[in-house]
């Protein structure tokens, strides 16, 4: 059965302790670049964390927002794509077929968001560094673009685990690594196609918003906004 | 679980042989037939105890079947093996809650880190020089011996001395035994950003020599001073996850939080109100707003017990304290005092908390015991929605290596420094593990040169450190994952907690587990020192341990003591159901007279160095231990954004002032040095205070981290807190100028980016 997959990330939860950056590394093989290369923006964080700082000093806030590709519906990265490595699979997600990708960096230029990391080189892990990576997701070579799949290994492990259990997958049971390792519980993953699923109550929240809806883009990740509890305001 | 039993040799096959040839002979690779049960492809999740600071999370450690090139029985080659592939929180833990924090996420590259130490190794050139060469563990336990026997002599004249990063579990236990059998050994633990204040005044206020347990799922009110607790201090996942519930999940309500502190933290950035008092006034804050409460009767100064008691002046209502009175020295107008005082009247349960730089001046006593007075004020220990105290888990032996300092073993490392280098106690040789405190005292505390004039330095940590650097013998230990981990956790749990976890894989590298090793050595040593660690294994001893709690209602339920310690090892620990199983509070001390405010003392005088000077302990790389991992190092610190670097926060309109832009090479000078890194020109900090992120600086840390920024701790004066004679690492003060341009490596611009709008929408 299809799903619609969908997250919802808490704002007012979110601390910006960037436990969803070094999980997402471990479970994906996102390679680490150098310093040189960081400086040149070439950093590959599928999820990173966003600081707006309002105000100035003494009234100065920060907030904080991870953000990750968006799973748009209407996805700028997909018509754009010559060789149709961005395209939608039957679960609503913006999937990368590596192997199709040339390299073009088009989709890249099209996403409103900066989701996606080119490789501009061969990814290097340091001896036995490499014992670590994850063999349920492919390593990505230079002139190849990747970016946050939701985790679809897990999704489709879990899609088969059910399956062969005879049965539907339960809400709350696909975790991606994000997801899972969020402290604060920040983060809800789950099927927007069923109402009552975590995520989609969640997203019918007075706080729910999404990332630049002016573009038009539907973003399968909505945002629930950072309340207020001010005392002199 | 034997290592041996696992080496099942096979003969050298085709596909072994034609992959021979790395260019060493004695690297030819063999193939060896894995007992392992993993199905290829299959992923097994097994227990496991992160081991990247003393919180002591429990965890899961994902677990696949691969190919490694290993060293087995004197010869390398390549094994199927169960290889560590993610880490995760344990859902069950009740201080992990199946969450990690970022740092226990890159554990994973520890164990596969390409710097580990892969065998025991000799000193060969000048000592300090990093020449070593690659010897037998025989050899390295002989020479071990040779040094060691000397000093288990009854009485012997000289002795040694072990120092290492503070050691929760049993392991502290086996160390502590161990050097029970030798006359006049230290024990001297070191961490940068220890919390000794903290649990000195625990003592004096509750009668818990501890960090708190915050119940902060269950509070309507938080007030925060200094203390990073969603980030780095004290049990930060224990605390993230109760941050998750006191803001969400509660319907109706959603608590406040108030961070005191001049330069906005990672947890100051998701307050709701952040206030910039003055560094080291914050106890001055404390009281203003408990003036407030006594004066308008809230609470009674006569029901705080001895944490009131603390306080001179508290019988009478602080009458020292007005807001109006600590205003000019504080920095906060008396109406945010008052207004503060009142909010926290009217939210009920809430909480008041300290740690971090408050606590690191020279007056960190009289900060903490303020805090603490104002949590007996509003009644906040013990309760739902405030402070508590870990229980102890009932261990047959002592479960924690603090229990010790009361016998007078204990030394911190500027004293054991201080005694070296005035030849007031001779030690004769160092056993050293995993503590770096040539990279993280002040120079002034001379540790270096007092360790240079110890004869004989044995290390026994994973990586080459600028401490380590000056051992004459290197006997590498396991990583965690690879060897038998416990902990005991202080913090973060209502119920008494005792983590454990077997090996999650096989070793990689010819090292040896450290327990496994000071047993064997104990029992090569015979006399006390054996007497006192019979146990043949480190899991025999861990199992001996945990026995009693078979017997106490906790998580486990076994009919019998096998299947008791199968579970536990299942299950990553033990922990109580047992309400009964409250702590025990020691009496407090009577003799400390209740304090008075005192001034904090800064070195340097204000018309030369006119900033204070904050370090603070990095999310990345907490004290520096971390940044020898690739990960963390392209990790964007939060607030900065910055990667793989340091650099020096100062606040926007004073760098505009001293013309000084973002990226500019700044030289940061206190009287006891100078160090160079880029300026990060940030909204959030006071204008008078200069930060830096500990961490970086490293002159000998491996590829990642050696020669990479700057390190704060380098410049700062050898202040004390004179109670607990911890590093007032809050106390210098500094002047900067601008000495060229310099390199920031940042995820995303800074200045531009102020005062944007909000995205979403
Ligand atoms: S792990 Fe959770 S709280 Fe931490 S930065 Fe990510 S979303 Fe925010
Ligand atoms: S707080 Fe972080 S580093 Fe410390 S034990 Fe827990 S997960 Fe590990």
């Amino acid at each position: 059965m299809a799903h619609r997959w969908a997250m919802v990330i808490d704002l007012d939860r979110c601390t910006g302790c960037e436990t969803c950056m070094a999980a997402c590394h471990a479970e994906n093989n996102i390679a680490t670049v150098d310093a040189k290369q960081a400086a040149r923006g070439r950093a590959m964080h599928w999820i990173h964390v966003e600081r707006y700082w309002e105000g100035e000093f003494p009234n100065v806030r920060a907030r904080f927002q991870p953000v990750l590709c968006q799973q748009c519906d209407a996805a700028p990265c997909e018509p754009v794509c010559p060789t149709y490595a961005a395209y939608h699979n039957e679960d609503g997600l913006n999937a990368q077929v590596y192997n199709r990708c040339i390299g073009t960096r088009y989709c890249a230029n099209a996403c409103p968001y900066t989701a996606r990391y080119f490789n501009w080189w061969n990814p290097v892990w340091d001896k036995p560094l490499q014992l670590q990576l994850n063999p349920d997701v492919s390593v990505r070579e230079a002139g190849i673009m990747e970016k946050c799949t939701f985790c679809n290994q897990r999704i489709v492990a879990t899609e088969i685990q059910a399956k062969a259990e005879n049965r539907e997958v339960q809400d709350g049971e696909v975790k991606p690594a994000c997801v899972q390792s969020c402290p604060t519980t920040a983060m809800v993953f789950g099927d927007l196609d069923d109402p009552n699923s975590q995520v989609s109550r969640l997203a019918r929240s007075m706080r729910a918003t999404t990332l630049l809806s002016e573009l038009g883009t539907n973003p399968k990740v909505i945002y629930l906004e950072r309340e207020s509890s001010h005392g002199n305001d | 679980m034997k290592r041996r039993t696992f080496l099942k040799l096979s003969a050298v096959g085709g596909a072994g042989a034609a992959l021979a040839g790395c260019g060493h002979q004695a690297e030819q690779l063999i193939r060896f037939i894995p007992d392992e049960t993993l199905i290829p492809g299959v992923a097994t999740w097994k227990s496991g105890v992160c081991a990247q600071c003393s919180a002591g999370c429990g965890m899961q450690v994902r677990v696949m079947q691969g190919d490694a090139e290993v060293f087995r029985d004197g010869q390398f080659g390549v094994v199927k093996m169960g290889l560590a592939k993610k880490l995760a929180g344990n859902p069950d833990h009740p201080v992990s809650r199946g969450k990690l924090c970022v740092r226990g996420e890159a554990g994973l590259q520890v164990t596969f880190n390409p710097d580990r130490i892969k065998h025991p190794l000799k000193r060969t050139g000048l000592r300090g020089a990093g020449q070593f060469t690659q010897i037998s563990w025989d050899e390295a336990v002989q020479e071990l011996l040779a040094h060691l026997q000397p000093l288990a002599a009854p009485q012997a004249a000289v002795s040694l001395a072990f120092l290492t990063r503070p050691l929760g579990g049993q392991r502290g236990v086996l160390v502590e035994r161990f050097l029970s059998g030798f006359d006049g050994a230290r024990l001297v633990p070191f961490e940068l950003f220890d919390d000794a204040v903290l649990r000195t005044a625990n003592r004096r206020s509750f009668g818990y020599e501890q960090l708190p347990t915050f119940d902060l799922a269950h509070c309507s009110y938080v007030i925060s001073f200094g203390a990073d607790f969603l980030g780095t201090w004290n049990s930060p996942v224990a605390q993230s996850v109760g941050y998750g519930t006191l803001r969400q999940n509660r319907s109706g309500i959603r608590g406040k939080f108030v961070q005191v502190e001049p330069r906005m933290s990672q947890t100051g950035a998701n307050a709701d109100e952040w206030v910039a008092a003055h560094p080291g006034t914050e106890g001055l804050l404390a009281l203003g707003i408990a003036h407030v409460l006594l004066k308008e009767h809230f609470g009674h100064a006569e029901a705080t017990g001895s944490a009131g008691m603390q306080i001179d002046g508290w019988r009478e209502g602080l009458p020292e304290y007005s807001p109006e009175a600590i205003a000019w020295k504080t920095g906060v107008a008396p109406e945010t005092t008052t207004r503060l005082a009142h909010e926290i009247a009217a939210q009920s349960p809430a909480l008041a908390v300290v740690g971090g730089a408050p606590l690191a001046h020279t007056n960190g006593m009289f900060t903490a015991l303020a805090v603490n007075a104002l949590n007996a004020l509003l009644d906040s220990v013990g309760k739902p929605g405030g402070l508590q105290f870990t229980p102890r888990p009932p261990l047959s032996t002592s479960g924690s290596a603090q229990d010790i300092s009361e016998e007078g073993k204990v030394d911190s490392i500027r004293t054991l420094a201080q005694q070296i280098l005035s030849g007031q106690r001779p030690i004769e040789l160092l056993l050293l593990y995993e503590a770096n405190p040539v990279f993280a005292t002040p120079p002034g505390w001379q540790v270096r040169e007092a360790l240079e004039k110890v004869p004989f330095i044995a290390s026994f940590g994973t990586f080459i450190d600028e401490t380590s650097r000056l051992a004459d013998l290197i006997l590498p230990d396991h990583s965690s994952l690879e060897s038998w981990i416990d902990a005991a956790p202080e913090s973060g749990a209502a119920e008494a907690v005792i983590s454990v976890a077997p090996p999650a894989m096989r070793p990689l590298h010819d090292t040896r587990a450290l327990p496994d090793l000071l047993l064997d050595l104990a029992r090569r040593l015979g006399g006390r020192t054996r007497q006192a660690l019979p146990w043949k294994s480190y899991e025999e001893m861990l199992q001996a341990a945990l026995a009693p709690l078979a017997h106490h209602p906790g998580s486990v339920s076994a009919k019998d003591s096998d299947e008791f310690w199968k579970k536990v090892q299942e299950q990553g620990g033990w922990w109580s159901t047992d309400a009964s199983l409250v702590p025990k509070a020691k009496a407090p001390a009577d003799s400390s007279r209740p304090m008075k405010n005192q001034e904090p003392q800064f070195a340097g005088p204000a018309a030369e160095y006119p900033f204070y000077f904050l370090p603070y302990a990095s999310q990345p790389f907490f004290d520096g231990r971390h940044a020898n991992l690739p990960w963390m190092q392209e990790m964007p610190e939060v607030l900065s954004t910055g990667m793989w670097g340091t650099w020096v926060e100062i606040n926007a309109r004073t760098a505009a002032t001293l013309q000084i832009e973002q990226g500019d090479l700044l030289e940061v000078a206190s009287p006891n040095g100078k160090v160079r890194a880029p300026a990060l020109l940030s909204p959030g900090i006071a204008p008078d205070v200069i930060a830096m992120p500990a961490g970086q600086g490293h002159e000998d840390y491996g590829r990642y981290a050696s020669g990479r920024g700057a390190n704060p701790i380098k410049i700062l004066a050898p202040q004390v807190e004179p109670t607990t004679g911890s590093l007032a690492w809050a106390g210098t003060r500094v002047n900067i100028t601008k000495v060229g341009k310099g390199e920031l490596v940042l995820l995303t611009g800074g200045p531009t980016e102020w005062g944007a709008e909000k995205v979403t929408r």
